[in-house]
């Protein structure tokens, strides 16, 4: 009965959904403060009974409930507890149960947090927010049910979890990543909000960018999980694949990027509005795109779900009345606003646009790669394949100029900035920059090191540019622990999530560069050395887990004589789906990981292992961590809590240089 | 000017829509064939019945034919049998091509060919034999050189031993219909 | 820390020959053995490379490959082998023509656009907040009292 009443409770939020759309809107244009006022216990309401759905349809897994479909189709009663939960969100149909709660969560927590938002304009937010939420609710009502049974017959036991998915990473990836993507229609519904009425003023963008921060976060945080959770899990230490799927969340990361910055020029100095608005359409556009394509079979990908046209065809409309809808609304609204503001071209202004071209580039370029060959085949041209390559070649070109814009822009201040006093620091940030730079690659001896050495290079400029700008700016309350107090939690964020960036750049250029890998041969007792590293075989011997079977093998790593750590790599057999998955052994370390795959047996008591020693990989996660970490910190700054009313709305006498 | 400035991002979602839209109706894995108008790869391969003939692209033409890739472990392939058996009663000359499976030596796994052999005949006893004769592609040489990725493909080649198309997937009353009938009688001529 | 970095060195003269899966003449080889079953696809996958993949194709690509490469061919060599028999679509990096062009175009075009973007916005913006749009001179007396302005901003940050 449960998985019926998790059904039910969809359908009143459906419901819920369509008088949240409607009634505010209403209330918004007609002036009636009573239907404005609606808004937020719809809201809540959808929120709760998303929840309670998402709760029926956790039950079910947890009590192996098979007369499910969808229960049937991803878990097992051999499944592990806390797998049996996340499965979940293994399969179509319960991830968009997830995007659901996910979306009914931001609504709830648009209505929560904005007391000091205008009734109208918060009404219209929520009115948007729930139209979006119409087409997503209606979508898995009638296409994408969860809930179905397959009554009278059922099957005595389920297809199991793709063991790909039985990982730690899996239990908190999708989550993450769903509450960035998601998270982007605020922003989306705050631009559209805003083109509705019409004006477009400075507090609209301070209104608009915490959230804006809150969905970035989330998407740093899910993107970095689930390279994680690819190197772990896939057994050749790979961390990025260029696969459409992992596309599809890198497009909207990077155009919330240049949101955030485009939101800082808008509200500081209430300029570049039009392309704000444009760019907060984009971001949530792009999420939808990726839900498309993700589960259309339009493109190939091992991530994507099963592919089903009819949906295809239903998220296509979807996308064509949301998106083509609100670009409509934009090219006819966004014409009478008109921003003022004089800016020299050497200004901070200018500088972030100058962030904003290449984080834009880079989409596109993202964007092309994956949809190209699309379009290529059905102009009849062929089949061609994008991958690897040719992201690694145009990123490569793209990060250079961005990366020395980065480390420029702190410094530089809004309207204008003379050139002498930023002499004497740059000068010093580009001299450590070298030292820095330059003296890792000495002690790696290394000769042939251009990705390494460019790496360091721009990291080490970004880093240390950051730094230096945060020490100089404590300074000037005095001394740096006076500054500590009452610089602005925006600055430090700003000042953290670009040593994030850094320190990204450099993982994945060391990494790049410096990663060895070998495939060998081992009987128990023999060694095989690898950059400095003796790897042991110990023994091999078999396993025998809840739901699989399989080789174990343990290794004793030293390293020139010195014992570091033992290994216990896996090899399973999944005997349900009847898949093979490698548990890599990884032992981690900030400067490298050593990475053990184990193989196939040969046939004369041999094992097939592959040995990788990894330097820097972890600076990669490091990065994306540092950075979500300042998002955070940012979103904590003061005037986002700043009730409407209150003094000192501003800050160009004091902050000329703030983010 | 400006105003139609801002119509542009609109007008570039449309156009991608459309893309998106032809999308849903074609299958992305499907690849135009590398080999078309070309003639045979060279092979020089044992016949799976009596190994001691060998099969060269010379002993195969003369007549147009169709060359149809199985393997009695691919289910599609026998379900295709029975149609191809109708054909060749119809007089459409097809031959065999083998895809023998990998042998995984690391599990001590061996090549039987009496074993394969029993195997093939029992198998085109139960569902019908099309084949005038099958070609043994142990090490799946031919396979590779032809584009092949699995079973069952078949191509059709003309009298002259060229390639004249190369279809992915089984042989059935329509595909025949709609694809291959027209091209195999034109090369009759 | 120090000596852990020297040791990376040496790895391409590391002691593995004897128990190494694949034996390569040369570290170059090697490498290109490697890079190659990265930039070939498997036709026969959802998305994966020859490296990754364990479809019987993918197999019999990298045995190819290993053949080949051993060989001596180089990386043009064995990509056009591949690419004769399974098409462009087996090889990762697009091929360039006047239709693929438009990959590396269009990035390069959008640069500059956005720049002329700038360029013009900031025009039109400096249009807007001054009274009259055409007249520069006008301007130049604010633009004075601006800067007056920043200086007794910054003398004003700098004691605060």
């Amino acid at each position: 009965m449960i998985a019926e009443y998790g059904q039910l409770a969809l359908t009143f939020a459906l419901c819920i959904s369509l008088a949240l759309a409607i009634v505010p809107l209403y209330g918004s244009f007609k002036g009636q403060q009573t239907a404005l006022q609606l808004g937020n216990p719809l809201a809540y309401a959808l929120f709760l009974l998303t929840a309670f759905s998402f709760w029926a349809l956790s039950y079910a897994f947890w009590a192996n409930d098979f007369t499910v479909v969808y229960v049937a189709t991803n878990s097992n009663s051999l499944l592990p507890w806390y797998y049996r939960l996340t499965a979940v969100w293994g399969g179509h149909e319960g991830s968009m149960l997830l995007w659901l709660l996910t979306l009914s969560g931001w609504i709830a927590a648009v209505a929560l947090f904005s007391r000091s938002l205008p009734l109208q304009f918060q009404g219209r937010i929520l009115g948007v927010m729930g139209l979006v939420a119409l087409g997503f609710y209606a979508f898995v009502l009638f296409m994408s049910n969860p809930f179905e049974r397959s009554l009278p017959y059922f099957p005595v036991d389920g297809r199991d979890l793709n063991p790909l998915l039985q990982d730690f990473g899996m239990i908190i990836h999708p989550p993450m990543l769903y509450m960035g993507y998601v998270g982007f229609a605020v922003s989306f519904a705050f631009a559209i909000a805003a083109l509705m009425g019409g004006k477009f003023d400075s507090t609209w963008a301070r209104w608009a960018r915490p959230w804006t921060l809150a969905a970035w976060l989330f998407l740093t945080l899910g993107i970095m999980l689930g390279s994680w959770w690819a190197y772990n899990e896939l057994g050749w230490g790979g961390w990025w694949f260029w696969d459409p799927v992992e596309n599809a969340s890198f497009m909207p990361w990077l155009v919330g990027t240049a949101l955030i910055h485009s939101l800082a020029v808008t509200e500081k100095r209430g300029t570049f509005k039009s392309w704000t608005v444009l760019l907060a359409i984009a971001a949530f556009s792009l999420s939808l795109l990726g839900a498309f394509l993700v589960r259309s079979g339009v493109l190939v990908s091992v991530h994507s779900f099963a592919a089903d046209p009819s949906r295809g065809l239903y998220l296509l409309a979807f996308l064509l009345v949301v998106v083509g809808g609100s670009l409509l609304l934009y090219a006819l609204r966004m014409n009478s606003v008109r921003s003022q503001a004089r800016y020299e071209l050497f200004s901070r202004e200018v500088l972030l646009w100058g962030n904003n071209i290449f984080l834009l580039t880079a989409t596109l370029v993202v964007l092309l790669g994956t949809l190209f060959p699309l379009v290529h085949k059905e102009l009849g041209l062929g089949s061609i394949s994008i991958g690897e390559p040719f992201f690694n070649q145009l990123f490569y070109y793209l990060v250079i100029p961005f990366a020395l814009l980065l480390g420029l822009g702190p410094w530089v201040r809004w309207k204008q900035q003379q050139v002498k006093p930023l002499l004497k620091p740059m000068s010093l940030i580009a001299i450590a920059t070298l030292i820095l730079a330059l003296g890792t690659l000495a002690t790696l001896q290394s000769v042939q090191a251009n990705l390494a050495l460019l790496g360091l290079l721009l990291g080490a400029w970004v880093g240390s540019s950051a730094i230096f700008e945060l020490l100089q700016r404590l300074q000037q309350f005095g001394s740096v622990k006076q500054g500590l107090t009452k610089l602005n939690a925006s600055h430090f964020g700003m000042t953290l999530a670009h040593i994030g960036f850094a320190v990204l750049v450099i993982g994945v250029a060391m990494t790049k560069t410096y990663s060895v890998e070998t495939q060998v041969r081992m009987k128990a007792g023999e060694q095989v050395e690898l950059a400095g590293y003796q790897f042991r075989l110990v023994e091999v011997y078999p396993l025998d887990g809840p739901n699989y079977k399989g080789e174990a093998a343990e290794l004793d790593v030293s390293y020139k004589g010195d014992y570091v750590t033992h290994l216990h790599a896996e090899k399973r057999f999944y005997t349900v789906q009847r898949s093979v998955m490698t548990e890599a052994a990884v032992h981690a370390r900030l400067s490298r990981d050593l990475y053990v795959a184990l193989g196939e047996s040969l046939n004369d008591d041999s094992w097939a292992l592959s040995l990788y020693v990894k330097p820097f990989v972890r600076w990669i996660w490091l990065g994306g961590l540092l950075m979500a970490l300042g998002g955070l910190i940012a979103l904590c700054d003061k005037r986002y809590r700043r009730r409407v009313g209150d003094q000192k709305e501003t800050t160009e006498l004091k902050d000329t240089t703030d983010a | 000017m400006r105003k139609l400035a801002f119509f542009i991002p609109f007008v570039l979602f449309i156009a991608l829509s459309v893309f998106l839209f032809s999308g849903l109706f074609s299958n992305p894995m499907e690849r135009e064939s590398s080999v078309l108008d070309q003639p045979l790869p060279a092979f020089a391969l044992p016949d799976l019945h009596q190994p001691e003939k060998i099969w060269t692209p010379d002993s195969i033409k003369g007549k147009p034919l169709l060359l149809n890739v199985w393997g009695t472990w691919c289910v599609t392939c026998n379900a295709e049998l029975a149609y191809l058996t109708e054909l060749r009663e119809q007089g459409v000359m097809i031959v065999g091509l083998y895809y023998q499976q990998p042998v995984d030596a690391a599990f001590g796994e061996v090549f039987n060919l009496s074993a394969l052999q029993q195997e093939v005949t029992l198998k085109l006893e139960q569902q019908g034999n099309p084949y005038q004769w099958n070609i043994l592609d142990k090490d799946r040489t031919l396979i590779f050189d032809l584009g092949v990725t699995g079973a069952p493909e078949t191509f059709l080649i003309d009298a002259q031993g060229i390639i004249r198309y190369h279809h992915i997937g089984d042989i059935n009353p329509q595909v025949w219909q709609q694809k291959l009938a027209a091209a195999y009688q034109s090369l009759q001529e | 820390m120090k000596y852990f970095f020297f040791s990376l060195l040496l790895f391409t003269a590391a002691a593995q020959a004897t128990q190494a899966l694949t034996e390569f003449k040369s570290p170059e080889q090697r490498a290109l053995f490697k890079e190659l079953t990265h930039e070939l696809r498997c036709p026969k996958c959802q998305n994966q490379n020859i490296a990754d993949s364990n479809a019987v194709v993918a197999v019999d690509m990298r045995a190819k490959t290993l053949e080949l490469v051993q060989q001596g061919q180089n990386k043009e060599q064995v990509l056009d082998y591949m690419k004769s028999r399974y098409g462009d679509f087996v090889h990762y990096q697009p091929p360039l023509n006047k239709f693929t062009l438009i990959l590396w175009l269009l990035p390069a075009l959008m640069v500059c656009g956005l720049i002329v973007l700038l360029l013009l916005r900031r025009r039109a913006d400096r249009g807007a907040a001054a009274t009259d749009p055409d007249d520069k001179t006008q301007s130049q007396p604010e633009q004075q009292l601006e800067q007056q302005l920043d200086q007794l901003i910054e003398q004003y940050r700098r004691k605060s």
